[in-house]
């Protein structure tokens, strides 16, 4: 067993949950999705994309890749949250809502590719 | 394309930032979270809480250590006891992330990949003709000197740390690129600018012979066009290395034993052929005669062993000391010994013998042997070898009266070379010659030679390199070497430059007399001062210069001054 390759696989795996569940409801309802659940997506997308700085193979670079557009989502969920509330005080609005949860569900698709990517990873590691 | 250097050193930093931006990320997410929990009070002191907005704006300030206070309401104790917390870890996790950022910066195997990556840069954006130079021992050393002095860049490979720094804080007269790497490895040599395309020649001359056979091997396969030039330990090695087109390869045990035998039978060849190929500071040897009698050889070397037997087919009577006779095949009647003590010495018979070979593997053990025997008898003729560069000092201040140092002799030949591809068939016809002719040649140069040996260069004439020649030669008129080398000054003077050297489609000619006619195609080599064969090629490319040089008019520039003299006549 290698200890990194658990931790790895942890936080991937963690960052689908989250983000699935701050995805899940009804795309418009604020009361469906959760800030800290938010949080805690981008938080774990993040320790994730680090994990896998400085792979030289080809895998690691498009899991690389695919945390970082997971990041990049769910940056730009944050930030249109922080402004709808903060800055232009709109508030949380169905048509906020339904952008932040989109923006979700697109980092939502770029961590199941991470998934597949990580499971493929291991199966291959396997049969060798 | 990236370089493969370069791009591990990228992805070798990003491995070892993985844990400190973890920690950072961590850090920073633990104190946000926490603020948005811990409950506070706003100014009209209703229960209030962060939003995640406000949390990580306090988090930013706070873990930066710049702290704008408690906004955007005084916080309540538990927001104060949270933010002492939070400040320890954040600032704690910066710390630690910038302690890695500059542990692996000064980590020394980054450093030299960081190095590397530089040096292998500067290599590629090289844009002039250069020299890769394979080890920098004291033949290293001398060719680099030599090839900067006239101009060309250097590229260095030496393994060893110690000579590297030697060649850090030398002064050169142009760019020198110093590797510290093993240039046994191609992918080294390849880093280095072997498959350049101004990658002019491939030096080799680290100390161990079958490196410089992997080298040479290297360069010819990498790069077809690259002249190879190496240094043999055996003449194995050096048939192998031929075999496979080397442009020109050394033995400096043969060399030596060459030099040994000229300067036996022929000494005014041996003056020349010495000066000629002992690098640019060697200086012309006074005239030796080697004395015909009794004689020693001190350490049954390579070199001893090939002294003793040109000594001994010579008809000379040879004692040879040396501290193992029956290990090393010594002949009979060895005496045991290193030679340095006076008793070893004198059960050689020095006191009846004409001369002294000083040819251990140490260099101290030579000069104790000269001193001694030159105690016991002083009009002993001293042959010593000099192993290394480092006692030169004290191997000119004993003064034998003849020394050989491998460095010089693998330098001076290979230096030589590098001048022209003509030095060699010029080299092979000049050992063929007698001692007469060697003496009017040696006449020949020092009409203008001081003490420095002449400069080699070569041309050939032809329309595109020489086109005022040429016209004057396509129009059937004769030049002959003597007219050629008029000063474009002062034509009645000559320049400081021989031709010694015509390669004709028939034939070669060595020291073409002056009265020979040039013709098209000849190849000419030419030796003396530095800095005259640019005259000389200067007369060649214009028309006026030529015909001041062989007419001794200079002919008036413009139609009107033309047409005056013209009249005048």
């Amino acid at each position: 067993m290698n200890m990194s390759k658990v931790v790895f696989g942890f936080f991937v795996l963690l960052a689908v949950t989250l983000n699935f569940g701050f995805f899940i409801g009804d795309i418009d309802n604020p009361d469906h999705h959760d800030v800290y659940e938010l949080f805690a997506a981008l938080v774990v997308g993040l320790i994730a994309t680090v994990l896998k700085f400085g792979e030289r193979s080809q895998m690691g670079a498009i899991l690389l890749a695919s945390s970082l557009v997971v990041n990049l989502q769910l940056i730009a969920a944050v930030v249109v949250w922080g402004i709808a509330v903060h800055i232009t005080e709109v508030g949380l609005t169905p048509k906020v809502m339904a952008s932040i949860v989109s923006l979700s569900g697109g980092a939502l698709l770029a961590n199941l590719v991470s998934l597949v990517l990580l499971t493929l990873d291991t199966a291959g590691l396997s049969r060798r | 394309m990236t370089n493969p250097a370069n791009s591990s050193l990228v992805f070798l930093f990003l491995r070892r930032m993985r844990l400190p931006l973890t920690v950072l990320i961590l850090a920073y997410s633990i104190a946000t979270l926490g603020f948005t929990l811990i409950p506070g009070m706003d100014d009209q002191g209703n229960p209030w809480r962060m939003s995640f907005f406000e949390a990580f704006y306090v988090v930013s300030y706070t873990g930066s250590t710049i702290g704008f206070g408690e906004v955007p309401y005084p916080f309540s104790p538990a927001q104060r006891l949270w933010t002492t917390v939070s400040i320890y870890l954040t600032v704690i996790a910066w710390l630690f992330s910038i302690g890695s950022i500059i542990s692996l910066l000064q980590d020394p195997a980054y450093r030299r990949a960081l190095r590397r990556a530089r040096l292998a840069r500067l290599v590629r954006n090289l844009n002039d003709p250069f020299y890769l130079v394979c080890g920098y021992g004291d033949t290293g050393r001398m060719l680099t000197r030599a090839l900067t002095d006239r101009g060309h860049q250097v590229v260095v490979v030496e393994h060893n740390q110690e000579k590297m720094e030697l060649l850090e804080v030398e002064d050169f007269q142009a760019p020198v690129t110093g590797f510290c790497m093993s240039a046994n490895l191609p992918d080294n040599l390849v880093e280095a600018g072997l498959r350049s395309r101004w990658c002019s020649g491939v030096i080799a001359v680290t100390g161990e012979g079958h490196v410089n056979l992997k080298i040479a091997i290297s360069a010819t396969l990498l790069n077809h066009k690259v002249a190879v030039y190496a240094s043999a330990d055996t003449r194995g090695e050096a048939d192998n290395m031929r075999s496979f087109d080397t442009d020109h390869v050394v033995i400096p045990v043969e060399e030596y034993e060459r030099r040994l035998q000229l300067a036996i039978d022929k000494p005014d060849l041996f003056r020349l052929y010495h000066w000629l190929n002992s690098g640019p500071n060697a200086r012309l040897t006074k005239p030796v005669v080697i004395p015909q009698g009794n004689w020693i050889v001190c350490g049954f070397s390579r070199v001893g062993r090939a002294a003793w037997k040109l000594l001994q087919e010579r008809g000379m009577n040879v004692v040879v000391i040396h501290p193992e006779p029956v290990q090393f095949g010594c002949p009979e009647g060895t005496i045991a010994g290193r030679g340095t003590q006076a008793e070893e010495l004198m059960a050689a018979g020095v006191q009846s013998a004409v001369g002294i070979v000083a040819a251990t593997d140490d260099d101290a053990d030579n000069l104790s042997i000269l001193i001694t025997a030159r105690t016991l008898n002083p009009a002993l003729f001293q042959v010593a070898l000099e192993n290394g560069l480092s006692s030169h000092a004290l191997f000119r201040a004993a003064a034998p009266d003849f020394l050989g140092q491998p460095s010089s002799v693998v330098a001076g030949t290979i230096l030589s070379r590098i001048s022209s591809s003509l030095v060699e068939p010029f080299t092979q016809q000049l050992l063929a010659q007698d001692n007469d002719a060697a003496r009017h040649a040696l006449a020949a140069f020092l009409r203008h030679q001081s003490d420095h040996p002449p400069q080699f260069s070569s041309g050939r004439i032809s329309v595109r390199r020489t086109p005022a020649l040429a016209r004057v030669l396509q129009a059937g008129g004769q030049v002959t070497v003597g007219e050629l080398l008029s000063d474009p000054r002062d034509w009645q003077q000559r320049l400081h430059l021989e031709v010694v050297f015509i390669r004709r489609q028939q034939e070669d000619i060595l020291f073409p007399p002056d009265e020979l006619p040039l013709a098209m195609g000849d190849r000419m080599l030419l030796a003396g001062r530095d800095g005259e064969a640019a005259r000389l090629r200067a007369v060649l490319e214009n028309d006026e210069r030529l015909e001041y040089v062989l007419t001794g008019r200079d002919r008036q520039q413009g139609l009107i001054w033309q047409w005056l003299e013209g009249r005048g006549h």
